[in-house]
């Protein structure tokens, strides 16, 4: 387990730290930038993530990455229409702002390429932790995104919807948000594309007093991709965010989550569901710090594991010793469906405050026998009462989703899913 | 408890100097020196008289060992330990061989007498009854006569003396030191030493195999259901001493044994390093119930001195509906580092783990469990509770896995940790694995303060505060501690007492 190792570089780990080296003239940036952009690299070059840091336990980064394709310039990725209709978009193609900035009133938008090269955004560029492989990788290489702001008091509404599509070839987008004090929003995030391409995708998100929103992450990348992202938010004080987290594709996926409380009174919920197929590997990290007294945050995760899938949730709440009264709950229920399938879970609670309320469950089974006994009794054959569990059992997440616009939306999404995959 | 400000102001004051086993004796002592080494080893094997091939695998874990780093995955922090700075071997001089009673120094005696601990044959443990040894032979054929406890008593390095082995040698139970056993029964030690906990399983293990000095050997021959309780007194008395000691318990088909482990060690104010290794291995229909009540110097109030406890235990439920079941009641060691856990190979077989840590002062406690399913339809069960108060952190780490073969595995998982003060931590890490959709886990934690409505509750009816406190923490242990042995339920309780004591009444 233990025993001294030095490793060596894997041919991803080269073709990283080579195409660091092509792409370092074209990427933007002023000094700040680019010395940050240097440190990521250094973090790549002592090795991509393996089994024994522990954040990566079960996604042995090192391992499982194991070609990297190069950038493509000719990649050209279809537009597409967003998930809710009407929504303002701002897709990003092949790593590229192609929108015309719209002109929506409390609402400034930015070219991510902009501030980096004025260098505005280089303190968001610091990676959360030493096992922060997807922030290096993105710092890195990073060109483009969005920077959307929204002004106090401004009610959107139409959702915003964020889309980074990629077809083949390499991308490393980042996406920014500030939501001002009582302003309200609905953000789609939108992860797609075809072919083999290595997306990383960082999202930060600032809540200022009193916003209220609701981020929806779809990520239907095709299954020969790696999907590397990250969220993250930071709650100011009586703020409110519900994120909705659906993997439904990706060879390679891992999701990060990391959200903190900063303000009294802040309220997260975060539900997720993950539809995994075919030989995928999907992998939802989060990280909750809850820093300030008087927060709320609950959590539900729901799996369903198909095929030769392996999927992956980890999630640790860490209360701070001053962070009083926090009120924290996790739930991850799985369906393992498959015999090849494997669900690993992680649920973690780090407490250092006394007066607090935190809880976690976590289940792993397959389908209730009397479930499916109840319906087939009513004359459904096996398949269709199963199918009827199944979408049942996620389903349920996005019924909470009280807007209902959003709900037909990823319910269509979840559709398109059960029919691709039986 | 914040609710109540008097009790925070108990927790403020709490005084793990009330350590009443701190005391320590003054026994001629020989010594191996300082330091560890190939002739350290070859030092430790002449003295217990070991056969080659025990000292040839001792050496493969040295040389195994110094290639290892010490594990850094726990949640406990302490200064590096210089592992050449320990004496690996300290022996009461008085005591070449126990054979009997009589000739064991009466110093020594005294210490376990100090301890509560019977080694006289004819006390009971928890003192209920006192017979005549003469009575005990007339009552040797009724093997099941309970309230009584054979003991094994470890002091530093060495089995000073086993109690009640003839009787138990009539029902064919073999209870000895584990040095004895490698003299006496080679092929029993050569067949399954080492094959649970194997020498390259992790860095305290490893170094445990290569220098471990005692420790007890149980064999419970095929269809035997032990006729009494076995226990094993471990005492760490000599300065700058290691105490390495290595358990193997065997339950042959059918049969059935329960035993339980005790220790203690005077106040010092340097740390002392206890790593054991424990084996247990169950065949066909075979049930083993193994009990712990640890009770090590935990440091002072400033967190200075006390145990390092680094403990690798494991049971394999080798054969088919075999059981192994691990209760553990974890009250002392500056830092304890433990996870009994149970290999799940025999079909239909199970393993449980029930387990209270209570943790003061500035103790550290990263434990938890492992339950490894591979056998078809077995099943598992955890029930962890830690109470942390003082400044302690108090970690329950346990993992649950599911291989693809182990159709219907099942398994519950419940802990739930009860801070005392808020400078405190209270940390659960569960790791689920499941590799087979049959595969039915469920996992619940919780952490909580004493929830308002339930003291309210006790107290409306006219119990004062503090007892209301220590009845509702009595409730939260209760699943753990129906587990222990009648006789050492009592123990325990006390123990749990003197640990929270000023902070729950």
């Amino acid at each position: 387990m233990n025993i001294h190792t030095i490793p060596q570089r894997t041919p991803a780990e080269t073709a990283l730290i080579d195409a660091f080296s092509d792409r370092l003239s074209l990427l933007p940036g002023d000094g700040k930038v680019m010395l940050k952009r240097d440190d990521a690299i250094e973090a790549i070059k002592s090795g991509l993530p393996t089994r024994r840091i522990e954040s990566w336990h079960y996604t042995d980064l090192r391992r499982l990455l194991t070609s990297v394709p190069d950038f493509d310039p000719a990649a050209a990725p279809k537009a597409i229409a967003p998930v809710v209709e009407g929504s303002a978009v701002l897709p990003v193609l092949n790593g590229v702002s192609s929108a015309k900035l719209p002109d929506i009133e409390g609402i400034a938008v930015q070219r991510l390429s902009e501030k980096l090269t004025d260098g505005s955004i280089a303190p968001g560029l610091d990676p959360y932790g030493a096992d922060d492989a997807i922030g290096a990788l993105n710092t890195a290489f990073v060109a483009d995104g969005y920077f959307v702001d929204i002004a106090d008091g401004t009610e959107l509404d139409k959702p915003i919807e964020l889309q980074n599509l990629q077809s083949g070839g390499q991308t490393h987008v980042r996406l920014g948000v500030r939501v001002g004090a009582g302003a309200k929003a609905v953000i789609v995030e939108r992860q797609t594309g075809e072919g083999a391409a290595l997306v990383s995708s960082v999202s930060q998100l600032l809540l200022d007093e009193g916003a209220d929103v609701t981020w929806l992450i779809v990520q239907e990348q095709p299954d020969t991709a790696t999907h590397l992202a990250q969220f993250k938010a930071h709650l100011g004080k009586d703020s409110k965010l519900t994120l909705f987290v659906m993997n439904a594709g990706g060879k390679l996926v891992r999701q990060e989550i990391v959200v903190k409380t900063t303000g009294e009174g802040a309220d997260f919920t975060l539900r997720g569901i993950n539809l995994l197929a075919g030989d995928t590997h999907t992998d939802v990290t989060m990280v909750l710090d809850h820093t300030v007294p008087h927060t709320a945050s609950t959590e539900v995760i729901r799996n369903v594991v198909t095929g030769r899938a392996r999927g992956v949730f980890q999630g640790r709440i860490n209360v701070h010793q001053y962070a009083q009264k926090t009120n924290a709950k996790m739930a991850c229920n799985t369906l393992l469906l498959s015999d090849d399938g494997e669900f690993s879970t992680k649920p973690e609670l780090e407490i250092f405050a006394d007066d607090v309320v935190c809880g976690h469950g976590a289940t792993v089974t397959e389908i209730d026998h009397d479930h499916l006994f109840y319906l087939m009794a009513r004359g459904i054959d096996e398949k269709t009462a199963r199918g009827f569990l199944v979408k049942a059992f996620v389903a349920e997440v996005i019924e909470e989703l009280d807007d209902e616009a959003i709900v037909e939306a990823l319910e269509a999404r979840l559709d398109d899913w059960f029919v691709a995959h039986g | 408890m914040p609710a109540v400000q008097d009790t925070i102001d108990r927790v403020r004051k709490i005084d793990v100097d009330q350590y009443k086993y701190g005391f320590q004796t003054e026994i001629a002592m020989d010594k191996a020196p300082k330091g560890l080494s190939e002739d350290i080893i070859r030092f430790i094997s002449a003295k217990k008289d070991e056969p080659s091939w025990m000292l040839e695998w001792r050496l493969g874990a040295y040389r195994r060992w110094v290639t290892l780093d010490e594990p850094k995955w726990a949640r406990v922090h302490y200064p590096k330990i210089d592992f050449q700075d320990l004496h690996y071997y300290a022996a009461p001089k008085s005591t070449p061989g126990p054979t009997s009673l009589s000739d064991v120094d009466p110093e020594l005696l005294r210490v376990y007498e100090k301890l509560g601990i019977p080694l006289k044959e004819q006390e009971i443990l928890a003192g209920v009854q006192k017979t005549d040894v003469s009575e005990f032979e007339e009552a040797s054929d009724n093997v099941y006569k309970s309230g009584r406890v054979a003991v094994d008593a470890v002091f530093d390095s060495v089995s000073v003396v086993t109690t009640f082995k003839k009787e138990l040698a009539q029902a064919g139970v073999i209870f000895c030191s584990i040095s004895e056993a490698i003299r006496e029964h080679p092929e029993l030690v050569k067949k399954y030493l080492g094959s649970v906990v194997p020498t390259s399983d992790n860095f305290y293990a490893t170094l445990n195999s290569a220098v471990f000095t005692d420790g007890s050997f149980v064999f419970v021959p095929k269809g035997v259901r032990c006729p009494m309780e076995l226990s094993t007194y471990f005492r760490m008395n000599e300065k700058n001493t290691g105490q390495f000691e290595r358990t193997l318990i065997i339950a042959e088909e059918g049969a059935y044994v329960s035993y339980l482990e005790g220790c203690t060690a005077p106040q010092r104010d340097e740390n002392q390093l206890h790593a054991a290794v424990v084996e247990l291995i169950a065949l066909d229909d075979a049930e083993i119930k193994y009990s712990t009540v640890q009770n090590w110097y935990p440091g002072d109030a400033e967190g200075k001195g006390g145990i390092y406890n680094f403990v690798t235990k494991r049971g394999d439920c080798r054969g088919d509906r075999s059981k192994i079941s691990w209760t553990q009641v974890e009250t002392g060691s500056a830092i304890t580092w433990k996870y009994p856990s149970c290999i799940l190979r025999g079909d239909d077989s199970s393993g449980e783990f029930y387990s209270i840590a209570v943790s003061n002062g500035y103790q550290q406690v990263d434990s938890g469990t492992k339950m490894i399913h591979l056998g078809k339809n077995t099943s598992s069960r955890i029930i962890s509770k830690g109470i942390a108060a003082g400044f302690s952190q108090n970690t329950y780490r346990g993992q649950v896995s599911a291989h693809r073969k182990a159709t219907n595995a099942r398994n519950f998982t419940n802990c739930d940790s009860l801070l005392i003060g808020d400078q405190c931590g209270a940390h659960t890490v569960p790791y689920m694995e499941a590799k087979n959709a049959t595969a039915q886990f469920e996992h619940e934690a919780t952490t909580s303060k004493i929830s308002e409505d339930q003291k309210f509750y006790v107290m409306q009816r006219g119990i004062p505060e503090e007892e209301a406190i220590a009845l509702i923490v009595n409730g939260f242990v209760k699943d753990v501690i129906q587990q222990l042995p009648m006789e050492f339920a009592v123990e325990a309780q006390k123990l749990i007492g003197i640990s929270l004591e000023g902070s729950v009444g």
